[in-house]
């Protein structure tokens, strides 16, 4: 059990782990009295908790083998949906609540039949429709922030139970469910089974047409919750927030699929690196580095982290610089059909 | 005799101790068209990757004749033509450009050299067409082309890898009109085929390649039909392991008039208990068969029973729940998930009884299933159900994709190539568990190239022939000859008859 435990929480399995230790005791050591305040914890918490939620929406579809790009146009469609609800509309919240997780799974529903139905490449897809749906932003906004929301939905994204943000504890909630139904559910086999090999997945029996299409609207309404949570937050809603989302969510799920899995994206891992990346970044402007540093640091966590896991599967550092300095002979066919002097 | 172009002599090849190519000599002259004949595993495949320069030699020599260098140029049933461009653009890849490619391409002219090119041959498409657009002949012709337009001086000879596979009724004979046409410009043709036919009625010079020995070689006039079916189908030494054949039962798979793609309409029907072979050369359909029973591939027409019970087309989850199960030759891409998991690999197709009642997946008891699988099976590493299905030797894989799917105790089992990339080792366990299967009261049907699998292992064979049943062989007719024979044998066939569309690239 120990053991296990161990192997779990080794270099090799999480990294990402002993790197948030070594982030942690360098800023404890070079700026204790900033980096080390409870503040500023709780602040971290509570403000990546939505990145987190909409990574965790990214997870599902990615699993899927669905390239989502619309992700942080859909977060940004349901804030300023919310805010339209609540404030020109008059809508009660619990009824504009409803309306924009129902509206959020629909989008995900019409994306996947996009892909699904018209097949079109689900990268493609989805940066159209990411398009449009920015285009319905600043139709709606008319591309200004939408202010004066109701006090109880500004209470719900700002009041604290034992010191935890309720959009901090509503991510929780999210990453243990999403997590439960991906890696202990049969759905969750098949989900994988089929971002693995959708021709292999559909001879095992499983039916591929459903689990993109779920994937895709549960991922809908994951971004439902993730943007009607910003704008309780923030207490206004705001049109240019959406794409915000997009990278900073990819950087987590494809750096947290490099954690615990050996290349799986996963929940545990996705969320345990947007608190590394995060935490990171803020020892960073605690210290205070110029601007620039951070957005430096994002890339290259990816980069590095992407780059040694993949190394890691295909042999080693060594191997891996061999294979750049001498291409390796190309397939049989290819060496077969150039013309060449017989008698050699 | 006219001017040697090519002179091999007394060529050997051995892999570990097997010797595929034994002391094989022969010669191409200009202008002549040499079939190359024999059934799979003769050692023609070798021989062409020896000329090719892929394999080394391990003794003898290749030699151009005396009339100084001799380039060779192949044309591999792949093709090796790019889908998405044109004819001319095709055509162009193959030429060395000055400028490293940067000058501007000369379009007119371009296009007055290939229509040219193209007119010798008597197409009728255009150089701008798109190649993904052609027919199959029309693509073995470009490819053709593409070999002849690098042609500075008059020393080629051509060799032409089963051109007419995947080719059926008057696209065979365009081709053919293409080869003679290069032999006429004073080029060598070495082409390789299964189908007597187009060797008869081509070759100047035919040669039967037989267990990597040279056991006929004769010039037109001399060699017959009968005597090639003769030389290719020899007397094999193998034997059947007599089984004690199954009572006649019931038919508990029927399909009937089955179409799509390169199945025109297949009936047949196999019985609970037997082990049904279903064989015949690329292209025949043998190769889709098991997947259009299953709804691997899409088809157009046709019925299929199990059990007396009609089950929906084109969808593997109505057959899975019909208990029907397919393995597909493609072991790695198809049939299996390649980063999961032995145990993950296993349970896929039915997860039901491991569920815990609230929906989870009982990882002890998975844990538990995989083990007892893998070692009834015999999977080595043995125990390792946590390592990657990629991980594995081909052998153990199969295994693996075996267990998951005997694990449903499946009414029909289909499967093809069932020991491809397997080692001897494994494959006797392979076998043995499909006649475990089938005493077990399934229906196995096994789709081979591999004749002398068929022989060893099938109580019934059928042979496929341009995308139907062609004949079928029971009992003590099964040999490894008279299975070849029945393959290759298309003397009796009438092509004309035949009307398959040209396959087209999806």
């Amino acid at each position: 059990m120990a053991l296990n435990v161990l192997r779990y929480l080794s270099f090799r399995n999480a990294s990402a782990l002993w790197v948030m230790v070594a982030i942690v005791l360098y800023f404890s050591y070079s700026i204790p009295e900033t980096f080390l305040a409870a503040r500023t914890w709780k602040s971290l918490l509570d403000a990546q908790a939505i990145v987190a939620i909409t990574a965790i929406a990214l997870v599902v579809p990615l699993s899927a083998g669905v390239f989502n790009l619309a992700i942080g146009a859909q977060v940004g469609v349901a804030s300023i949906m919310i805010g339209w609800l609540l404030v020109p509309a008059g809508l009660p919240i619990l009824v504009s609540v409803l309306v924009t997780l129902v509206a959020s799974a629909a989008i995900g529903f019409l994306i996947s039949v996009l892909i699904v139905g018209f097949r079109i490449d689900s990268f493609i897809a989805t940066l159209g429709a990411s398009s449009l749906l920015l285009a319905f932003v600043t139709f709606i906004s008319g591309g200004r922030q939408i202010l004066k929301m109701p006090r109880a939905l500004v209470d719900f994204g700002t009041d604290r139970i034992f010191g935890l943000t309720y959009p901090f504890l509503v991510m929780l909630a999210i990453a243990i469910a999403v997590w439960y139904v991906l890696e202990r559910t049969p759905l969750g086999r098949r989900i994988y089974a089929t971002g693995g090999s959708l021709e292999a997945a559909r001879l095992s029996g499983i039916h591929v047409v459903a689990i993109v299409v779920g994937a895709m609207t549960a991922s809908g309404l994951l971004t439902g919750i993730a943007g009607a949570l910003m704008t309780a937050r923030l207490g206004n809603a705001d049109p240019t927030i959406g794409p915000a989302f997009m990278l900073p969510a990819f950087t987590a799920a494809f750096l947290g699929s490099t954690q615990f899995h050996h290349g799986r994206f996963n929940v545990p891992g996705t969320v345990l690196s947007v608190y590394v990346l995060a935490a990171g970044v803020k020892g960073l402007q605690l210290s205070g580095v110029p601007t620039w540093v951070t957005d430096g640091f994002d890339g290259a966590a990816l980069l590095i982290a992407v780059g040694l896991a993949s190394a890691a599967r295909s042999g080693s550092a060594k191997s891996l610089w061999r294979r750049f300095l001498r291409p390796r002979r190309t397939t049989l066919q290819i060496e077969a059909e150039r013309p060449r002097p017989v008698g050699t | 005799m006219q001017d040697i172009l090519l002179d091999v002599r007394r060529v050997s090849k051995s892999f570990g101790g097997n010797k595929v190519l034994d002391n094989v000599s022969f010669s191409v002259g200009r202008g002549e068209i040499v079939a190359l004949l024999g059934h799979n595993g003769s050692g023609k495949s070798t021989l062409v990757k020896i000329l090719a320069g892929a394999y080394s030699l391990d003794a003898g020599e290749i030699k151009h004749g005396a009339v100084g260098d001799v380039e060779l140029h192949f044309i591999h049933q792949t093709l090796g033509l790019v889908a998405s461009l044109t004819v001319a653009e095709n055509l162009d890849l193959g030429l060395s450009h000055p400028w490293c490619g940067l000058m501007p391409v000369r379009r007119a002219q371009e296009r007055r050299r290939i229509q040219a090119m193209l007119t010798k041959f008597g197409v009728t498409f255009s150089p701008d067409a798109i190649v993904a657009g052609l027919t199959a002949a029309d693509r073995t012709i470009v490819a053709i082309v593409r070999a002849l337009a690098g042609w500075k001086h008059g020393n080629h000879v051509l060799v032409l890898d089963e051109p007419t596979a995947t080719l059926h009724g008057e696209e065979i004979d365009r081709l053919k009109g293409a080869v003679r046409t290069v032999a006429a410009q004073g080029a060598g043709v070495i082409y390789i085929t299964h189908r007597l036919g187009e060797a008869e009625e081509l070759a100047d010079r035919a040669i039967v390649l037989k267990n990597g020995v040279k056991i006929l070689e004769e010039a037109r006039g001399a060699f017959t039909h009968d005597s090639l079916v003769r030389a290719i189908a020899g007397a094999n030494a193998q034997t059947r392991s007599r089984r004690a054949s199954p009572p006649r039962r019931s038919a508990l798979l029927e399909v009937r008039g089955l179409a799509g793609a390169s199945l025109r309409s297949a009936t047949f029907h196999a019985r609970e208990g037997e082990i049904l072979g279903v064989s015949g050369l690329v292209g025949s359909g043998m190769e889709r068969l098991n997947g259009a029973v299953f709804g691997a591939f899409p088809t157009s027409g046709g019925v299929v029973l199990v059990g007396g019970a009609p089950i929906a087309l084109g969808s593997p989850r109505s057959a899975i729940r019909a208990g029907v199960a397919y393995v597909p030759a493609d072991r790695r891409a198809r049939a299996s998930i390649g980063h999961f998991s032995a145990r993950e690999n296993l349970t896929l197709a039915r997860m039901r009884d491991i569920r815990r009642p609230w929906g989870a997946i009982d990882r002890a008891l998975e844990r538990q299933e995989a083990l007892a699988w893998m070692d009834r099976l015999r999977v080595t590493p043995g125990g390792q159900i946590e390592q990657a299905f990629d991980l594995f030797s081909g052998g153990n894989q199969q295994k693996i994709v075996l267990a998951k799917w005997l694990r449903m105790q499946p009414r029909v089992f289909l499967i093809d190539e069932p020991t491809q990339g397997v080692d001897a080792g494994a494959q006797t366990e392979i076998y043995e568990l499909l006649v475990k299967a089938a005493r077990a009261g399934a229906a196995v049907v096994v789709a081979s190239s591999d004749t002398k699998e068929l022989a060893h292992i099938c109580d019934r064979a059928l042979v496929m022939r341009d995308g139907a049943v062609s004949a079928e062989l029971s009992g003590a007719d099964i040999s490894e000859s008279a299975l070849i024979s029945a393959i290759i044998d298309d003397f009796s066939d009438a092509r004309a008859d035949c009307r398959v569309k040209p396959l087209r690239y999806v």
